[in-house]
């Protein structure tokens, strides 16, 4: 137990970086998906130049939520959450400089120019090109290097749930990263396909979820100040999330070529999923009881409505996988709502809880919980509003491909839910706006101050530390 | 430690069970079932296909008919494993805005796919497709290097299993060896291509209608589908008509029997631009027929008897190779040609514009200009004969 300090440091520094460029990442990102929506209602915005086509916009948008927003923001809560998980410091913070460049100067920002100027993988959730790709394997062992060792070194005992659940995940994103990117361009058509939908649900289910689960299981009881209701649901949980999700991959191909078998275990994995997410979302819920539907806490608000958010969209994924329901929405619009309540929803309040609960333990960050609560709602609102539209076009599309309605007419009827999905553009950009003000306004410390009175805590060090989360071993 | 196994554990049976081994099952099938030395992609065609993908048409637009029956009866025949085998990677998709592609490449003319990637609303005019105005310098029919690969490619679709035809059909069934699958079935069973906009051959099967024609509709659908090439008063003048040869129709200056305008709205011309609309109801294409026969000037004199009969002996000299003995269009050179010669049976044309087909030819089909084999009186005779062989029942 050498190595194990009893308040161990958090750099701090790498958690304000991280935060800050998701943010910036984000604005970024949001943009074109609201660059994206508005050329589907006007097409001919922006037309003759070509680095803003439609469909390179499309490109840089969905990489830049995901390379740039959420792994910015889990890196964020990483440097925060592993000292804290294991008692030890992370591997080094000029390594951190390192990540952090690589990260953001090295992915992010020349994957958009690269797609934006037409040089891309036409793959879903890997559209950056092969010299990005190789990029992000290395950002992701550079990750591994920097946070798996804490884990690793002599003297652990026993591991909270949400250090599984990073640990899990940043394994398996190593290894699936390569795969979904590399294997469909040296295994053409059908065969490509089949790896291809592996890493469609992979990069959600493997590299997005445990890292969000992470910080739903962490926050949860380190801003509430209780234990997990139960550490057996948890493990169980952990074990059948990763033995079940990867197995899901197929259902993005449900009544192609692929062999039938393949598509029907990824169907009943679907829906092992959805039992799977109920029995972690009870878990974590019964955590939650006492602090309210909306919590105080603006960290737990975002994680305890992201906690229902996940219910929610597992349980319609497992709907949509099955074979009558996916025949139908296959392919319209239900499938983008159903992308953004997870991603929108489920993930960007998770990622936002993370930041937040991290941002709150920064001595010298400034902090304004007024505009977080803000930021909550107006989010909140404004995904509930893009999801909902999108679902219903969805059902309606699906409506006129089953019947004999020309194409077109699919397309005109769109249009009114595409005009509200538009729309809901403005609160989701207010409250990312008012989020960037939770955490740039407001007077220095004031986030130490605000939890200090629901933690009971007396010394104030680098980083402040919650009761331990853990509490039983797991 | 555990936790790292789980990620290496599960992501390898992930990929054993739901990639590896359906990846073996496929390789197999597509031995089986695929034709011995299927065409692939010329260089042109690649660089196309890698436009499409750049471009992020895949995200709109799926290459995966699926074997489920609205599919089917929408875009035809099922995709077998075999015809995507030279995507590196697969193009796929994962969502339609625009209808599906996998056996586009005999649907559309070559023109009509300039004029769509230069700008969309020209013949699609509700269309939300990005214009693609930069690959092409300043106009449809001046494609660059990059719009003609792309169109390469896309007349490439679907290409590979209707060259592998019956026998390949066949072979593929056999190969499957699964007279017991019924969703493997499927895949022989429909059409090979039902897009609803592939031109048939002139006369297949029109279905009769006789009940009410509704004017308001037909009016809505003609400016709605139409206009954009025909013009807004049928006079070919349309925003897409500049782009597309041969170019639309000057429907003002023809009188058509009902017959004709049926056969053309449910058979398309083929060779053209002209697509087929078998998706709509024949309640809708008939309430088409009416606006399209009213927009005919009224009637205009027939020629002197002098004339006709001299035209008469000019046409035995000249059309009747292409156009027939009676003018319908049936001439024995008319099998050579990819777009059927005009029927005057069905089709009778105001003397301007049977005068300026003549002189100046027709841009875009194999109808010349006569001006330099036909004397000026040959010629105004024969424009007035042919205005002679309209029957108005449309008789063949």
């Amino acid at each position: 137990m050498s190595n194990v300090e009893a308040e161990p440091r958090v750099e701090t520094g790498l958690v304000y970086a991280h935060g800050l460029a998701a943010l910036l990442t984000l604005f970024l990102s949001v943009a074109f998906g609201i660059l994206a929506s508005i050329q589907l209602l006007a097409p001919d915005t922006g037309a003759g130049v070509a680095s803003l086509g439609w469909g390179r916009v499309r490109y840089a948008h969905t990489q830049g939520i995901m390379l740039g927003w959420l792994a910015n923001a889990f890196l964020a809560f990483l440097y925060h959450a592993v000292p804290i998980l294991t008692g030890r410091r992370v591997t080094s913070a000029r390594l951190g400089r390192w990540l952090f460049g690589v990260w953001n100067l090295m992915i992010v920002v020349p994957g958009w120019i690269l797609v934006l100027a037409g040089v891309s993988q036409p793959l879903e959730w890997a559209e950056f090109p092969l010299v990005i790709d190789a990029f992000v394997v290395i950002g992701l062992a550079l990750a591994a290097v920097q946070f798996l060792p804490p884990f690793f070194s002599r003297g652990l005992e026993s591991l909270y749930v949400s250090g599984w659940y990073v640990i899990g995940g940043l394994v398996f994103t190593l290894l699936a990263y390569p795969m979904g990117n590399i294997v469909p361009e040296v295994v053409p058509g059908a065969e490509g396909a089949a790896f291809s939908g592996l890493w469609i649900h992979d990069a959600v289910g493997l590299f997005v979820t445990p890292l969000a689960v992470a910080i739903l299981y962490f926050v949860i009881p380190a801003a509430s100040g209780r234990p997990i209701y139960s550490h057996f649901l948890s493990m169980l949980g952990f074990w059948l999330l990763f033995l079940v999700y990867p197995l899901n991959g197929t259902h993005h191909y449900v009544y192609s070529v692929i062999p039938m078998a393949a598509q029907r275990t990824a169907i009943a994995a679907s829906a092992i999923l959805g039992v799977t997410v109920i029995l972690v979302v009870f878990n974590l819920l019964m955590s939650l009881r006492g602090s309210g539907i909306v919590p105080a806490d603006p960290a737990l608000k975002f994680v305890a409505t992201s906690t229902v958010l996940y219910l929610i969209v597992s349980v319609q994924g497992s709907l949509q996988a099955q074979m009558a329901v996916n025949q139908a929405v296959h392919f319209s619009d239900w499938v983008i709502g159903h992308s953004h309540l997870a991603m929108l929803g489920f993930a960007t309040f998770a990622a936002a809880g993370g930041v937040v609960h991290a941002w709150q333990r920064i001595p010298w960050a400034r902090y304004n919980a007024r505009a977080l609560t803000w930021s909550y709602w107006l989010l909140l609102g404004g995904m509930a509003m893009m999801v909902t539209s999108l679902t219903a076009a969805g059902i309606v599309e699906a409506r006129l491909w089953q019947s004999d309605a020309p194409w077109i007419d699919s397309v005109l009827a769109a249009r009114p839910f595409w005009v509200l999905r538009s729309l809901s553009a403005i609160p989701i950009t207010a409250g990312f706006i008012a989020f960037l003000g939770g955490l740039m306004t407001g007077p220095r410390g004031a986030g130490l101050r605000a939890i200090r009175p629901a933690m009971h805590i007396d010394a104030v060090r680098d980083t402040s530390l919650p009761a331990n989360p853990a509490g039983e071993p797991a | 430690m555990a936790a790292a196994l789980a990620g290496v554990a599960f992501f390898v049976m992930s990929v054993a069970l739901l990639g590896v081994w359906p990846g073996r099952v496929l390789d197999r099938q597509v031995r089986a079932m695929s034709p011995d030395r299927p065409l692939g992609l010329t260089a042109g065609e690649e660089r196309g296909r890698a436009i499409y993908g750049a471009e992020g048409c895949a995200y709109c637009h799926t290459q995966q008919v699926r074997y489920v029956e609205a599919d089917m009866r929408r875009f035809g025949a099922p995709t077998l494993a075999w015809e995507t085998k030279f995507d590196y990677p697969h193009l796929w998709g994962t969502r339609r805005i625009g209808p599906d592609l996998a056996r586009a490449g005999s649907v559309r003319t070559d023109d009509w796919h300039f004029a769509h990637l230069f700008a969309p609303r020209l013949v699609v005019a509700q269309s939300v497709m990005p214009s693609y105005a930069w690959l092409f310098d300043g106009a449809p029919d001046r494609p660059r290097q990059g719009a003609r690969d792309l169109v390469a490619y896309l007349q490439s679709l679907g290409r590979a299993r209707e060259l592998a035809g019956p026998e390949g059909a066949a072979r593929a069934r056999q190969g499957c060896d699964c007279p017991d699958d019924g969703m493997a079935q499927m895949a022989f069973a429909s059409p090979l291509n039902a897009s609803p906009a592939r031109a048939r051959p002139r006369g297949s099967d029109v279905p009769a209608w006789s009940g009410r024609v509704d004017d308001t509709r037909g009016r809505q659908l003609y400016a709605a589908n139409c206009a954009s090439c025909h013009g807004a008063r049928g006079a070919g003048d349309g925003p897409g008509a500049a782009a597309l040869a041969p170019p639309p129709s000057d429907l003002s200056a023809h009188e058509y029997a009902a017959a004709r305008v049926a056969d053309v709205l449910w058979n398309g011309v083929a060779g053209t631009a002209m697509p087929a609309w078998r998706d709509y109801p024949p309640a809708d294409l008939a309430a088409l027929v009416t606006i399209v026969r009213g927009f005919h000037a009224s009637a205009e004199a027939a020629g002197p008897d002098g004339l006709v009969a001299a035209g008469e002996r000019v046409y035995a000299a000249n059309c009747v190779q292409c156009h027939g003995q009676d003018g319908g269009g049936a001439g024995f050179a008319a099998a050579e040609l990819t777009i059927a010669p005009t029927s005057f049976r069905t089709q009778r044309p105001a003397m301007a514009q049977s005068l300026r087909a003549v002189r100046d030819g027709v841009r875009g089909t194999r109808m010349a200009s006569w001006t330099g084999r036909l004397s000026e009186p040959e010629i105004v005779a024969v424009a007035a004969y042919v205005r002679s062989l309209f029957a108005a029942d449309g008789g063949r």
